[in-house]
Parts: C-alpha cells; sequence; structure tokens
C-alpha cells in the first residue's frame, strides 16, 4: 500500500525546489542522465587524456577472469539480463505458479548463456575448447583465488537469478532493469581491468600499478565522514523542523545553512588545515580529512533531511498527538520512520558529492604517494581523484591510462551510489 | 427522539419525517422556494445572544465552557462560546461551513497548541481541572480525550500496532493483546481483521480504517473522544456503522462529534450546538440544547433557518 495513493501530501505546503528534485521522474531522467554521461566521460577521457587511445575500447578482453573463464564475459551479460527480459516479453498474466515461473526464468537463462558462449567462441577462441579441457579440470588445477572466484559466480549467480525471478513471478510484473544495468556496467569495468588492478599499490611502473591503498583510503574515509556528518546532520534537521521556533534567529541559520551549501570546497580545506591539521593536530590523517568532509556535505545533508521532514504528512503527526504521544514520542515513532528513506537519499548524495571532492584534501597537504594501507584513523592516506590528480600531472603516457581507468572506477562508485539512492527513494514511497 | 439506530432503508423516510416535522413546525410561513425565486430574509446576523435551554436534571457534565474565544494571529475564529458537554451523552456541534466548529472542538484536548500562531482564551472546565490552563500538561489532556479525525489516518503500520501504539508510549503494562482485542472489538473491527492483525492499516478501506482510528482512540482508555466530522470521507454504509458505533459508545464515553450533515446530527446526537459565523468569519454559539428541541422546536429563528434548510 503506498502512501502516496492516499494524496497526503500536504495541500499548503510549498513545493520547494529540493523536493521537486527528488520526484521519481525527476531521478529517473537523472539516473539515464549520468549512465549517458559516464560513457561519454569515458571516451573524453580515452580522447583526450589519453593521447592515441590506446585503452581497449572493444571487445572486453578476459584477462581479468581466471584461465578458462572467458566464455563469462558474455555469458554473464546475457544471464543477468534474460530473467529480467523474459517477464517482460512473456507476461505479466501468465497463469503460471511462481515457483513455475521462476522455474521457466532461470532455465531460460541457461541456454542464454551457453548461447553467450557460443557467440564468444566466435569472438576469441576458449581456453577450454583449445585445450580440450573441461571446467572440472579447471577447478582441480585453479589457484586459491581462482577459485574463490569460481565459487562465488557458481554459487551466487544462480542463487541471484532464483531470486529475482521469483520475486518477478510473485509480483506478477517485471522486475526492474535498474540492477542489472548496475551489475553489468560493473561487470563491463572489472572486464576492463587488469588483473590486480583494483588489489596492487601504487608503483613507479606502470605495468604493475594499482589502486588499492586508495580505494581503501575513500572507503575508509567515507566512513568516517557519514559517522560524523550523519548524526550531526539529521539531529540539526530535527531540531530545525521539529523543535525550533520560528523566529529571526532560526530563519538566520536556515539562510546560513543554504549559503553553506554553496561554499567553494577549497575553502573547507582552508579550513580544515588550520582547525583539524593545525590547531587540534591531527595532521594529514584520515580523520582530519574525514571531518572536513563531513563539514564540507553537513549543509546538504541538513537541507535534504529538513525537506523529508516537511514532507511528513500533517495527518500523521496529529493522529499520533491525539493518542497522547510526547513530541519526541511522535518524531521517534512516526515522523522518522516516515521521512527515513529521503533522508537516506540525501546523505547518499551528499556521500557521492565528498567522495569526489580533491580541493579540500589537497588544501590540507594530502597529496602523497602511498603505497601502503592507512591502519588508524590518525595515518596518512590517499583517495582516488588525489590519485588520480597524482597520475594526471606526471608527464608519462603510461600514467595517464592508469588515471584514465582510476577516473571509470570512480564514475562506477558514484554511480552504484546514486543508483542506490535511487532505488531507496523509490522504496521508501512504495513500501512502509 | 429516540436514538436507536436506523437500518439502511428507514433512513430516507425517517429523513422525510424529520424534514415534515420541522417544516411543521415552521407552519407555512416558509415555502419551498421555487427555481429562479431568490431566497430572502434569511436570519444570518451571529452576534445576537444565544439561546441556551435548559439541560435535563439527571444529566452529568464532562466538559464546561466558559467563554472560549479562539485566534489565529489577529484572526478571531471562534468568539466566547459557553456550552455544557453531559457526560456519557454524544454532543454534536453543527453548522455551516468555517463557523468554527473544529476549531472549537481542537480546544478541547488542546489540539490547537501545535499550530504556532493559534492562541485560545476562556476556561474549559474538565473534572477539577481546567483545561486552557498553562500548568496543565497537554499530552496528558489529550491522552483522556482522544480524538478520530476527518480524513481516516491510520498510521503506516501494522492493525495490531495502530490500537498497540497509544497504550504502549502511555506506559501500558497490561496485557497488550486483550486490550487490542477488547478496542477492535468496541470499534467493531474485530471480525474483519482478526485473521490479519499483521497487515497493513492502510490496507483496509476507507470505513474500517475509521474504525481502526475509533479503536486506537478506545486503546488507551480516555474519557472523552472527539469527532471530528469523523464520516464525511465514507461512503453511506459505512457512515451508518460509525454512526451505530457512536451510540453504542456513548455508553462508556463523552462523544462531542462535528458535522455538517444536519440529518446524521439528528440520528446520533443527544445534545446539540448550532454555531453560525458572519461575514468576518468568526464562529458564534447561536443555540445549545437537547437534539429533539433544536431539531422540532428550535427557539432562534436563525436555527430555524438552517434546520429547514434554508441555507447551509
Amino acid at each position: 500500500m503506498s502512501f502516496t495513493t492516499r494524496g497526503t501530501a500536504p495541500a499548503f505546503r510549498p513545493r520547494l525546489a529540493l523536493r521537486r528534485l527528488f520526484s521519481s521522474t525527476f531521478l529517473l531522467g537523472c539516473f539515464i542522465a549520468i549512465c549517458v554521461g559516464v560513457v561519454l566521460l569515458g571516451a573524453l577521457v580515452i580522447e583526450v587524456v589519453v593521447d592515441g587511445g590506446s585503452v581497449p575500447f572493444a571487445p572486453p578482453s578476459a584477462a581479468s577472469l581466471p584461465d578458462g573463464m572467458g566464455w563469462l564475459a558474455w555469458a554473464f551479460p546475457i544471464a543477468v539480463l534474460t530473467p529480467f527480459l523474459l517477464p517482460r516479453l512473456a507476461h505479466r498474466r501468465s497463469e503460471l505458479a511462481p515457483p513455475a515461473f521462476a522455474a521457466l526464468c532461470v532455465l531460460s537463462a541457461l541456454p542464454a548463456a551457453i548461447f553467450g558462449h557460443l557467440i564468444y567462441v566466435g569472438f576469441e577462441d576458449a581456453y577450454y575448447v583449445k585445450t580440450g579441457g573441461h571446467i572440472f579440470d579447471l577447478l582441480s588445477e585453479a589457484t586459491a583465488w581462482q577459485t574463490f572466484r569460481i565459487v562465488l559466480v557458481g554459487l551466487l549467480l544462480p542463487g541471484g537469478l532464483l531470486a529475482v525471478a521469483w520475486r518477478g513471478a510473485r509480483r506478477l510484473r517485471s522486475p526492474s532493469l535498474v540492477w542489472p544495468a548496475v551489475i553489468l556496467a560493473a561487470w563491463g569495468f572489472y572486464l576492463f581491468l587488469e588483473p590486480g588492478f583494483l588489489s596492487s599499490p601504487p608503483s613507479q611502473s606502470p605495468d604493475r600499478i594499482g589502486i588499492f591503498p586508495a580505494l581503501v583510503g575513500t572507503l575508509y574515509m567515507m566512513t568516517i565522514t557519514a559517522a560524523a556528518a550523519f548524526p550531526l546532520g539529521i539531529g540539526a534537521a530535527i531540531y530545525l523542523e521539529e523543535y525550533a521556533r520560528r523566529n529571526w534567529f532560526s530563519r538566520f541559520i536556515q539562510v546560513n545553512i543554504a549559503n553553506l551549501a554553496g561554499v567553494p570546497s577549497i575553502v573547507y580545506g582552508l579550513l580544515g588545515l588550520q582547525l583539524f591539521v593545525r590547531v587540534l593536530e591531527f595532521d594529514r590523517s584520515v580523520l582530519a580529512g574525514a571531518l572536513t568532509m563531513a563539514l564540507l556535505v553537513m549543509p546538504i545533508i541538513i537541507v535534504s533531511a529538513q525537506e523529508s521532514l516537511r514532507a511528513v504528512p500533517p495527518s500523521m503527526r496529529e493522529a499520533a498527538y491525539a493518542v497522547g504521544a510526547t513530541r519526541w514520542q511522535v518524531i521517534r515513532h512516526h515522523v522518522l520512520p516516515y521521512a527515513f528513506g529521503g533522508m537516506l537519499t540525501g546523505n547518499i548524495l551528499a556521500m557521492s558529492r565528498a567522495i569526489g571532492e580533491t580541493a579540500p584534501l589537497i588544501a590540507m597537504g594530502a597529496l602523497t604517494f602511498i603505497a601502503f594501507l592507512p591502519d588508524t584513523p590518525t595515518d596518512d592516506f590517499t583517495v582516488l581523484p588525489i590519485q588520480i590528480f597524482n597520475w594526471v600531472t606526471r608527464p608519462q603516457s603510461a600514467f595517464h591510462e592508469v588515471a584514465a581507468s582510476t577516473i571509470l572506477i570512480l564514475l562506477l562508485i558514484l554511480l552504484l551510489m546514486n543508483s542506490a539512492a535511487i532505488i531507496m527513494r523509490h522504496r521508501s514511497r512504495t513500501e512502509w | 427522539m429516540s436514538q436507536q439506530p436506523l437500518a439502511p432503508a428507514a433512513l430516507d423516510d425517517a429523513a422525510s419525517q424529520r424534514s415534515q416535522v420541522a417544516s411543521d413546525a415552521v407552519g407555512a410561513v416558509i415555502e419551498a422556494p421555487r427555481p429562479g425565486q431568490t431566497i430572502e430574509a434569511v436570519h444570518l446576523d451571529p452576534t445576537r445572544s444565544a439561546v441556551r435551554h435548559e439541560l435535563p436534571e439527571d444529566v452529568e457534565l464532562a466538559l464546561a465552557l466558559n467563554n472560549v474565544s479562539v485566534f489565529y494571529g489577529a484572526f478571531q475564529a471562534v468568539d466566547r462560546i459557553s456550552l455544557q458537554i453531559p457526560r456519557n451523552r454524544v454532543t454534536a456541534l453543527i453548522g455551516p461551513s468555517g463557523c468554527g466548529k473544529s476549531t472549537l472542538l481542537r480546544c478541547l484536548n488542546r489540539m490547537n497548541d501545535l499550530i504556532p500562531s493559534a492562541r485560545v482564551e476562556g476556561h474549559i472546565r474538565f473534572g477539577e481541572l481546567d483545561l486552557l490552563s498553562p500548568k496543565i500538561d497537554a499530552v496528558d489532556v489529550r491522552r483522556r480525550i482522544g480524538m478520530v479525525f476527518q480524513k481516516p489516518n491510520p498510521f503506516p503500520k501494522s492493525i495490531y500496532e495502530n490500537v498497540a501504539f497509544g497504550a504502549r508510549i502511555n506506559g501500558y503494562s497490561g496485557d497488550m493483546d486483550r486490550l487490542v482485542e477488547d478496542a477492535l472489538r468496541r470499534a467493531a473491527l474485530w471480525d474483519e481483521v482478526r485473521d490479519d492483525l499483521g497487515k497493513s492499516g492502510l490496507a483496509l478501506s476507507g470505513g474500517q480504517q475509521q474504525r481502526l482510528c475509533i479503536a486506537r482512540a478506545i486503546a488507551v482508555q480516555p474519557e472523552v473522544i472527539l469527532m471530528d466530522e469523523p464520516a464525511s470521507a465514507l461512503d453511506p454504509v459505512a457512515t451508518l456503522k460509525i454512526e451505530d458505533l457512536m451510540r453504542e459508545l456513548a455508553e462508556d464515553y463523552t462523544i462531542v462529534v462535528v458535522t455538517h450533515n444536519m440529518q446524521q446530527a439528528g440520528r446520533v446526537s443527544d445534545f446539540t450546538a448550532f454555531l453560525l459565523a458572519g461575514e468576518e468569519r468568526t464562529g458564534r454559539l447561536v443555540e445549545f440544547g437537547p437534539t429533539t428541541e433544536i431539531f422540532t422546536n428550535p427557539t432562534d429563528p436563525r436555527t430555524e433557518d438552517y434546520i429547514t434548510g434554508r441555507y447551509g
């Protein structure tokens, strides 16, 4: 049962710009725009940053797959797409019972996968066809890491397909294509990568180069940023929206928050440099970077959380007050659960801004060559955008190629986060 | 007038009889206006003093309003209304739209506190307490004086949680399952939902949702239940069920109901207060008394005009 069908949206609330921004149609448009943008940017990077375009564009090489598993490069996408497309073709008025329908979906995925494999064999001789080997021989010869990957794909793929097909069949409607699109995008990127690119440290030699410390540093910094910014930001929004009296002071704060959202990030970097790096002596650590980022995204979090609080229908608050709830009980039991989806969306969007910010960290002095992982929050660190900046400034074109790949990884992470925001937003509207 | 619930088939009859009675009382002075004829000389002046009929000897009072005025900023919505609300009876507030009925109702459990610009003057006695005194905790008032709203507004939670929520936050420590069942039984909803208490409250039909809201109000064991046009968003059958329910609940609770459906007021209420607002939209009490007297023998000409359907 959805809220929207009950038409509980308060009629007298002005439709603020940010609220319109979150309408699902608009977000869908954004999603498509982001997808197109990623492709265009990728092309742009290859055209401009990398002279001559030596990054392979097509067909994907299967170098990052275990030996003999190259056929998965084609089979996997087809297998993922089939159960999503099949209900669209075969359709919603199916008389089949859900289990039978799900089984049909999965079964139909198998020939599709084999077909995909044959296509692939046509492109490039598959390893196991050449050697006359079999997939089970592979398992016995594979290294531990290869075995792990084979098992992972072997278990997750059928399990995931079954789950998706079951859900689609249960609801008697086609499942959303968002997840397979995201999975396929990730898969495509993965195929582009040299083995070890994600799991090696940076190196002076572009052949053995990797982004592992930057990737870990990014995740590390984001975790601390989120831990610092979410509670403060959401707390501030609850205070401003639910408790603060409407007087000149709260309006003053409100205007300031809106303005802070537009302050250039380099200014936050300088603030972080003075406050966290020097006065509080955190040095150029993960902690200093994360807190600076938290300051940077806090206004976005506050404003979006306020919008979602404002979207809670007044009739629901009244209902809770009318049974003798205190203000906090109303907020805790009704307002927050209702507004949670919107708040989460705002937070994720704020995080995806923070993940790409470079200027504040450079201003803080975090631009360093880091070949190890940060162990504690007070260690030196590097993040993806800084790593990109570092490599792009080098004269050798080999580093530019590596930078291009890193940019694609960063964009992929952004894409994943924004899709998660869209999906959560959608879910918070349609379910309770 | 006896207040036995009516079967749907009897509704039209009863209504026509009542209007017959009403027009008899007015006599031959008022004729039904012919098409194209302008209606003139309806009595609308709200500033004349109110008529208060004697209340029967045997009623106890639940609430006593004394010169209650409500302001929204500079705008005065209700002007010095005084009336008594008898215990364990149904009292209806009727009047045309915008005459301050709902505003007055929302004073009774301090709901107007939630509107920053609202200001209430006067006194409302509730037992030993003056409800409008700043010393009184509004949260406690709302527990003792429950409310049902115009549009059914169940929480987006399970049916069980909808009913249990109020009791839980008020520290109820008894058997919650029994409380929920009891409240749902009293709200005449138990038989329809007993097998899926885990279902969303929003999955019910409109009438069921409204009865769920009534169960939710009952579950915190209030003394008074305020109903703000509880049936205006419902179809006739659901309306009838709610009206039956109001009659049954009146045995244990004091009920104050706002309605602009006069037939409904006639069917369910024991006492009726008629409010009217003038050009400046400030509501004033016109007439208050037993429903039978208001409907069959209104003293004030303004009430008479409204009851007989000359306007509104």
